[in-house]
């Protein structure tokens, strides 16, 4: 008890740290990505613009792009269902490159309701841009994906 | 002048309905390297390239690397950083291979066929030999190709610090399944 009463300020500078430890721990793991939706967007773009930019230069555009919130506008050319998920695609027909959009799970419903031709405004996750060696074209991915209010 | 253009369309039309290679961009993988103590590496992605050639049985798959998704966004940072994926200077896995025992899909008759898959897997810049197992659902015109593997990530140079503490599991399932 002696001991406890000469270092009782160490003792709560040590409980203080603790605690602070495993709150630091508990955010960490239970963090969330947030709606992409209600995120800010970092660059808005016209789809048949965005792919030429990367025809042009990937290197560069993706450094610009990736792991960036983007407002994507253009026409929905397909549309593919697999799995559980619905992912939209815009398409350069004049050389089949494209951009696809995979939805974040609470934007599924929305997804599902577009069409083919539909002018819309997606907003995502720019993952990167790449060429394909099995379409041998170029196209770029998004992930957690919603309409753009 | 007609005839020559129908008679073209017909060829076409024919062509495209026995096109041999189907392809698809919305093929998934998700991995599970979940441990003992921690619960968050798990990811998926489902913009992944595949294609099938149903009369050769070579089987193809491109997967950007970032385009995997974690539910927590800081796993997802050191997925990609450089000990773990070090995405920026390898963007792409990729699988080349075939169906070692093609004869027994039955492309035209429903069905589920096991098959046995041999192939080439890239990943982190290292290319490495695999055979799995896989399943081929046929359901009239869809197939459906799924296989559910685990690989050594040692074997592919995958050495990140979270890996030597036991965070992430050293052999992660991987789960594969494409609707051609």
């Amino acid at each position: 008890m002696e001991f406890y009463k000469r270092h009782k300020k160490w003792f709560i500078v040590l409980f203080v740290l603790t605690f602070a430890i495993c709150l630091s721990i508990w955010y960490l793991f239970n963090l969330k990505h947030n709606d992409t939706v209600d995120v800010k967007a970092d660059f808005t773009v016209n789809a048949l613009a965005f792919i030429k930019e990367f025809q042009q230069d990937m290197t560069s555009a993706n450094k610009k792009y990736s792991e960036k919130i983007i407002v994507v506008n253009g026409t929905i050319s397909a549309i593919e269902l697999a799995d559980t998920t619905t992912n939209i695609k815009m398409i350069d027909m004049t050389n089949n490159s494209f951009i696809i959009f995979a939805f974040q799970q609470q934007h599924l419903t929305e997804a599902k309701m577009m069409q083919i031709g539909d002018r819309v405004s997606i907003k995502g996750s720019c993952s990167n841009g790449a060429f394909s060696n099995i379409l041998e074209t170029e196209y770029i991915t998004f992930k957690r994906c919603g309409v753009n209010k | 002048m007609k005839k020559t253009i129908l008679s073209m369309a017909l060829l076409l039309t024919i062509g495209l309905l026995y096109a041999q290679k189907k392809t698809t961009t919305s093929a998934t993988i998700s991995f599970d390297a979940t441990t003992a103590i921690d619960a968050l590496p798990k990811a998926e992605n489902k913009t992944v390239i595949a294609s099938l050639d149903t009369k050769s049985g070579k089987l193809a798959f491109e997967s950007t690397v970032k385009s995997f998704t974690f539910s927590n966004p800081k796993i997802q940072e050191h997925f990609n950083n450089k000990g773990w994926m070090n995405s920026d200077q390898y963007p792409i896995a990729s699988f080349i291979g075939e169906i070692s025992n093609l004869s027994v899909v039955k492309f035209n008759k429903d069905g589920v066929y096991n098959v046995i898959v041999n192939g080439e897997l890239t990943l982190h810049g290292v290319t490495k030999k695999v055979e799995t197992t896989a399943i081929f659902t046929i359901s009239g015109k869809a197939i459906n190709a799924a296989a559910n593997f685990s690989i050594k990530l040692d074997d592919y140079d995958v050495k990140g610090g979270a890996i030597l503490a036991g965070k992430v599991s050293k052999e992660p399932t991987i789960l594969v399944s494409a609707d051609f």
